[in-house]
């Protein structure tokens, strides 16, 4: 896929959106069915949790794009994905599901996520995150949004979706040219390469806490409804798109993470023992040992104007 | 040429000068500001007084005029940025404020009677070379013309203040101030305040700011390396001392002189002394702010010295003030009632302070400049200023410049710089008049013999290391800067080589 970054820059500069060009008051929220209500409160909240840990994530890549274009495209992005999170907060604020000015809690192995993101994200090479990234966009693009949209009638929400959907295709289409961009040069040292990243401590600690973060928000996915095969097809997009041309192909971490998307659509690989166990594990990781939460975190809010 | 045809020439050339309507100037000055005061002070003291200073504003001072927001300040000591021929012994601080250096500049004017040279309200709209005559002639806003035999453009590389290009900045319906222009009639006091910029001008502004307004937002694209201001207040003891022995101010100048000279080893050029200052700014933002997050986004990735080095004691308090907020996000937009931010947010305010700095001309000219032929100057430049050690451009005889391209500073003060020029057009002028010369004109291949070297040195500097800042081009060319220490500066200014002139 590949995209002229400058073109790209001037569209992005030039659709920018604000949570108050969306009437949060507007008639619909009684939509939401009593019975959606509390599945609805739980997936929002992953939804928004997952769309600030993607925030961080681009901060984290800002820092290392190998040109200035790219690196203000990442700046966009961070901020674009803190929006979309806001505006999930303002749609469950619309929904009564806040609890007053709070955030909502953050399930543990957010906590970790979010706790690695803060100490080691800025440490990992722009090829690891830039692979990573539109997995994660395409899994909200491609599955929880379509079914958030299928499930919830508000027009509010199909509003302001249509907006966080139109930043989501262009975080997308810059994902794969990186992605591709990443699959240029020696094979044979980039695996080399690719082999030392996975074996840097830091990254370890991060699989070790993005592996049940995921399996535990398939769980809350599906206990919501949604199928299976929703998320199967998400991941098979990534791997149709990232893998069509051969530098994507080549790229080493397309070709782990897709691999690695295979298995966890696959329920019925082993491959789900160890790392449920580990989400089992998680729920009595010690909250002590937990850092305070990083004030990038406090920086989320349903308000539109301050 | 012999005497008598050197008379005969002079005489024919009054003759033609009496028959239109005024007779030229020896030097018009465009400017009143630092260096065209000093260019002033220098031509009297060389004998040459048929001076007419042209001046836009109603005040001397230029920059410092213009720039008297709260907290501005020199980050240069004074005793440093002040002309070595005319120093000061009062200084009150180590590093002054505004006030103070526009009140040293408006001595100097009383001090070296230039009052009767300046025409203020005189806006030049254009130079324009009559080869016949070799004379300049400057048209004037509002119509006029005057006329000099070498015309010093002296407007100064910081003297355009706009507001930046941002959507929707007409439609605020707050108060907007530049940082240049400041409002002082407007009151902070209980407003809620949003600061664009993080620059040189910010960084004096917002702790003055934070201490006032009710809320303080301060809005950051690119956070820049910040060092101490080690300021002082002088004591009286120190200003007598001075008084009495000049000789002992002298000798504290020549000290910070050369301790600054010493920063360019790792200011301007990638070495373990860059390593070293990037250490101790570190160590400071470590030191100041205890939030790793804000240490994040306060942290440059860039090489320091790559852009403006700021000075400042009290910025990293300020920001951590329980009523300011830093913001990173990308500015979206300006509307009615403040200003959007990408991550959705309006940010709601009274007052907007656009710190944003001037409009730097790198390629082109502040106004058209005609040279030999009908050449323009803006046309010449348009990808990129180039000039003969930074006075002279071939094409534009008699014409000299200070602040021209290639003669910023990142380590010293620029006045040192600014001297040095000027003696040096001093010395430009001087030949011109004493061998009464229709045209002084440097040589083309002179000038692209200079910048060849001058651009050799740039492209391994700091400056020339990646990233993006006023002294460079859209396209990376640094037409700006000087690629040495001020010291070579100086030497290279020292001499008046008129086998590289066309003289006529």
């Amino acid at each position: 896929m590949n995209i002229d970054l400058d073109k790209m820059l001037a569209k992005v500069r030039s659709s920018q959106w604000a949570l108050a060009d969306i009437d949060w008051d507007a008639p619909g929220a009684e939509l939401v069915t009593a019975e959606q209500w509390p599945k609805l409160k739980e997936f929002m909240s992953d939804l928004m949790w997952i769309e600030h840990v993607g925030a961080r994530g681009f901060a984290a890549m800002a820092k290392k794009a190998p040109n200035d274009t790219l690196k203000e495209l990442y700046v966009y992005f961070h901020a674009e994905e803190q929006r979309h999170a806001n505006t999930e907060m303002a749609l469950m604020r619309r929904w009564g599901m806040l609890d007053g000015e709070e955030i909502p809690e953050p399930n543990i192995n957010l906590r970790l996520v979010i706790e690695w993101l803060d100490q080691h994200s800025d440490d990992m090479p722009l090829e690891v995150l830039g692979s990573v990234i539109p997995m994660l966009e395409i899994a909200l693009d491609g599955a929880l949004c379509k079914f958030l949209l299928d499930t919830v009638n508000d027009p509010v929400c199909h509003q302001a979706f249509a907006r966080i959907n139109d930043d989501e295709s262009r975080h997308l289409g810059v994902g794969f040219h990186v992605l591709e961009m990443q699959g240029h040069g020696n094979l044979y040292r980039m695996a080399l390469k690719a082999v030392a990243t996975a074996l840097n401590p830091k990254l370890m600690l991060g699989i070790l806490a993005y592996l049940p973060l995921l399996n535990r928000m398939r769980d809350n996915i599906i206990t919501m409804g949604l199928k299976e095969e929703s998320l199967y097809s998400a991941m098979k997009k990534y791997e149709r798109i990232g893998g069509r041309t051969a530098a994507g192909r080549r790229n080493p971490w397309f070709q782990i993470i897709s691999r690695h998307g295979r298995l966890v659509v696959n329920r019925k690989h082993l491959y789900h023992r160890p790392v449920d166990a580990l989400v089992r594990l998680t729920d009595h990781y010690p909250r002590r040992l937990l850092r305070p939460i990083p004030t990038w975190v406090k920086q989320l809010t349903y308000k539109t104007t301050a | 040429m012999s005497p008598t045809a050197v008379t005969r020439k002079t005489a024919a050339r009054r003759s033609r000068a009496a028959r239109g309507k005024v007779k030229p100037a020896d030097v018009l000055i465009v400017g009143a500001g630092f260096a065209g005061l000093g260019t002033a002070i220098r031509l009297l003291a060389a004998g040459i007084d048929n001076i007419v200073i042209l001046e836009r504003g109603s005040e001397v001072g230029g920059t410092w005029r213009d720039n008297s927001y709260p907290g501005a300040a020199c980050d240069i000591p004074s005793n440093l940025y002040s002309f070595s021929f005319a120093q000061n012994p009062q200084w009150s601080r180590g590093y002054s404020g505004s006030g103070e250096i526009l009140g040293y500049i408006r001595h100097l004017v009383a001090h070296y009677k230039l009052g009767r040279l300046i025409r203020f309200g005189h806006t030049v709209t254009g130079l324009a070379f009559d080869a016949e005559q070799g004379v300049w002639n400057a048209s004037l806003a509002g119509g006029g013309v005057v006329s000099a035999r070498a015309a010093v453009m002296a407007q100064g590389p910081l003297s355009n203040a706009s507001f930046p290009d941002i959507a929707g900045i007409e439609r605020f319906k707050g108060h907007k101030i530049h940082s240049a222009r400041w409002d002082h009639g407007y009151d902070f006091t209980g407003k809620r305040v949003a600061v664009i910029g993080t620059g040189a001008s910010a960084v004096q502004i917002i702790p003055e700011l934070v201490g006032k307004a009710a809320r303080l937002k301060v809005f950051q694209r690119t956070p820049a390396w910040v060092l101490p201001r080690l300021d002082y207040s002088a004591p009286d003891w120190s200003k007598a001392v001075f008084r009495r022995v000049p000789a002992t101010q002298s000798l504290v100048r020549e000290v910070m002189y050369w301790a600054h000279e010493s920063m360019a080893f790792g200011m301007i050029w990638n070495t373990p002394m860059t390593t070293l200052l990037q250490g101790v700014s570190s160590r400071f933002l470590r030191r100041q702010v205890r939030d790793p997050w804000m240490r994040r986004q306060l942290a440059p990735d860039f090489r320091i010295g790559c852009k403006r080095v700021l000075m400042s004691s009290d910025y990293y308090r300020a920001l951590q003030r329980d009523n300011c907020e830093l913001i990173t996000w990308p500015i979206a937009g300006i509307v009615e009632k403040g200003i959007r931010t990408s991550e959705g947010l309006e940010h709601q305010v009274d007052c907007i302070v656009f710190a944003t700095g001037f409009e730097v001309s790198k390629s082109g000219t502040p106004f058209p400049i005609t040279g030999l032929d009908g050449r323009k100057l803006g046309a010449e430049w348009a990808r990129g200023a180039q000039a003969y050690k930074s006075v002279n451009v071939a094409g534009y005889p008699n014409l000299f410049m200070t602040f021209g391209p290639n003669s910023g500073p990142g380590h010293n003060s620029a006045l040192v710089y600014m001297e040095s020029q000027i003696d040096y057009i001093v010395r430009g002028i001087g030949t011109i008049l004493r061998q009464d010369l229709k045209q002084l004109d440097v040589r083309a291949e002179a000038q692209v013999r200079y910048n060849k070297g001058i651009q050799k040195r740039l492209a391994t500097t700091n400056w020339n290391s990646g990233c993006k800042s006023w002294y460079l081009t859209e396209d990376g060319y640094n037409a700006t800067m000087y690629p040495g220490f001020a010291t070579q500066f100086k030497r290279q200014m020292k001499t008046f080589a008129q086998q590289d002139y066309r003289a006529l």
